[in-house]
């Protein structure tokens, strides 16, 4: 599988490059720059003069009176809007492991974690550390390597690196003891909003 | 390509600080050895010590539907025509336009000008870490595989209040980047310079407490203001 990230970031190159190029080819024919900079760009390139129009109507006889076109791009936009549709809804579903296997490795068999109830744990442990006032903690990844996700709102006296020490010794401590899973972690700080005020 | 670049010698300690101790590594890292995906994502692309990388859904959903909608009306309408039907009234529109325009049509050079920013934007958000709001923050030692970051809104609010802490000053407005802090104040008593001294104190103990991965510089300005 590869990651979201990684397939996203593909795409999104892909589509930049298509979207660059095809840009670069008009305006390089549009404003002639091969004949003023003297390259002579390859036979059958598509576009070379400012005269030239992109639907040609030499190409769209040529193609159209095949009898193999319209079934072919009817297929090409069916496949085409299906990736997209594919591509899309991964964007949507957030993937959970659902349940967690644990008791050591081997994990034994028939025992299993609900996700929720270790994030569950985990969010209860956070949000009664001080300084602290709000946690939420999300289990993602798949059931093999499931991640963590904590958010945590301190409050206006909050210190992050203190915080973050007492999070790695309290609740997170707790939860690799008790499930023997290794979680990578991902914890993102923010402080709860208030007015300016000085205190102490 | 890996492990050498790193000519700013500024991040590098604490990027190589988890590696080091492998304290807590009992028995079962059996299964825990080929996995972690963002500390490979940090290894391999990251010379910026903790900074996590963005998964761009949101560019990533908007490109996928624009995609799919246009996919999807191009094949209602040559399956409508296939069918017997006339075309759409915007199909006749476009391939009226692209037939006759020629390429130095200024309908043409802007479009394509647009397509072509559109192309290096999607290009650059593919390439950059992004998520520039949040700032990461040094791991702990105890928890090697804990990636934690700060928003820079947080930061500047709690680098604000401990601004005002310092006698002297009547208001302060912080506004925090990746590589520095830049702090405006009103001073209302005491001597600005001094106030000055003791704000830089006051703004690089915070900052510690913050403890950032790339602690940013402080710059502090005073501005005397009475009434």
């Amino acid at each position: 599988m590869i990651p979201r990230s990684v397939l996203n970031r593909t795409l999104l190159a892909l589509a930049g490059l298509v979207l660059l190029g095809g840009g670069l080819l008009i305006l390089f024919a549009g404003f002639d720059l091969y004949r003023r900079h003297g390259l002579g760009p390859p036979a059958g390139w598509p576009l070379t003069a400012p005269d030239d129009v992109l639907l040609g109507s030499a190409d769209r006889a040529r193609w159209s009176s095949q009898g193999w076109w319209w079934p072919a791009v009817i297929a090409a936009l069916a496949v085409v809007a299906l990736l997209a549709l594919w591509w899309l809804l991964t964007q949507l579903n957030r993937r959970r492991p659902g349940a967690l296997p644990v008791g050591g490795t081997p994990p034994r068999e028939g025992v299993e974690l609900r996700d929720s109830a270790l994030s569950d744990a985990i969010e209860t442990e956070a949000g009664a550390l001080p300084e602290v006032r709000h946690a939420a903690v999300r289990i993602t990844g798949r059931p093999a390597h499931p991640r963590t996700r904590v958010g945590l709102t301190l409050t206006a006296h909050g210190a992050p690196g203190a915080t973050l020490g007492a999070l790695c010794e309290g609740p997170l401590r707790t939860a690799h003891r008790s499930t023997g899973l290794d979680m990578p972690t991902e914890v993102r700080l923010k402080v709860a909003r208030h007015p300016p005020h000085r205190t102490e | 390509m890996t492990p050498d670049p790193g000519p700013p010698g500024r991040g590098l300690t604490p990027s190589e600080r988890p590696t080091v101790p492998l304290t807590k590594e009992p028995g079962p890292s059996g299964h825990a050895g080929p996995e972690p995906d963002t500390m490979a994502q940090e290894r391999g692309k990251g010379r910026r010590t903790h900074r996590p990388w963005s998964a761009r859904r949101l560019p990533a959903a908007l490109v996928a539907a624009v995609i799919l909608v246009a996919a999807v009306a191009a094949l209602a309408d040559v399956v409508a025509v296939r069918a017997g039907r006339p075309s759409a009234a915007w199909r006749r529109h476009l391939t009226d336009a692209l037939a006759t325009r020629p390429v130095d049509d200024l309908w043409m050079v802007t479009g394509a000008a647009a397509a072509g920013a559109a192309g290096l934007w999607l290009i650059a958000l593919a390439l950059t870490p992004g998520l520039r709001h949040w700032l990461p923050l040094r791991s702990t030692a105890d928890c090697p595989r804990l990636l934690a970051s700060l928003n820079r809104d947080g930061a500047a609010g709690l680098l604000r209040d401990a601004a005002l802490r310092v006698p002297g000053v009547g208001a302060a407005r912080v506004r925090v980047r990746r590589h520095r802090v830049k702090a405006r104040a009103d001073v209302r008593f005491r001597d600005p310079r001094q106030v000055k001294d003791d704000l830089t104190a006051v703004l690089g103990e915070e900052r510690d407490r913050l403890a950032l991965a790339a602690p940013p510089r402080i710059v502090v300005r005073v501005r005397r203001r009475t009434g």
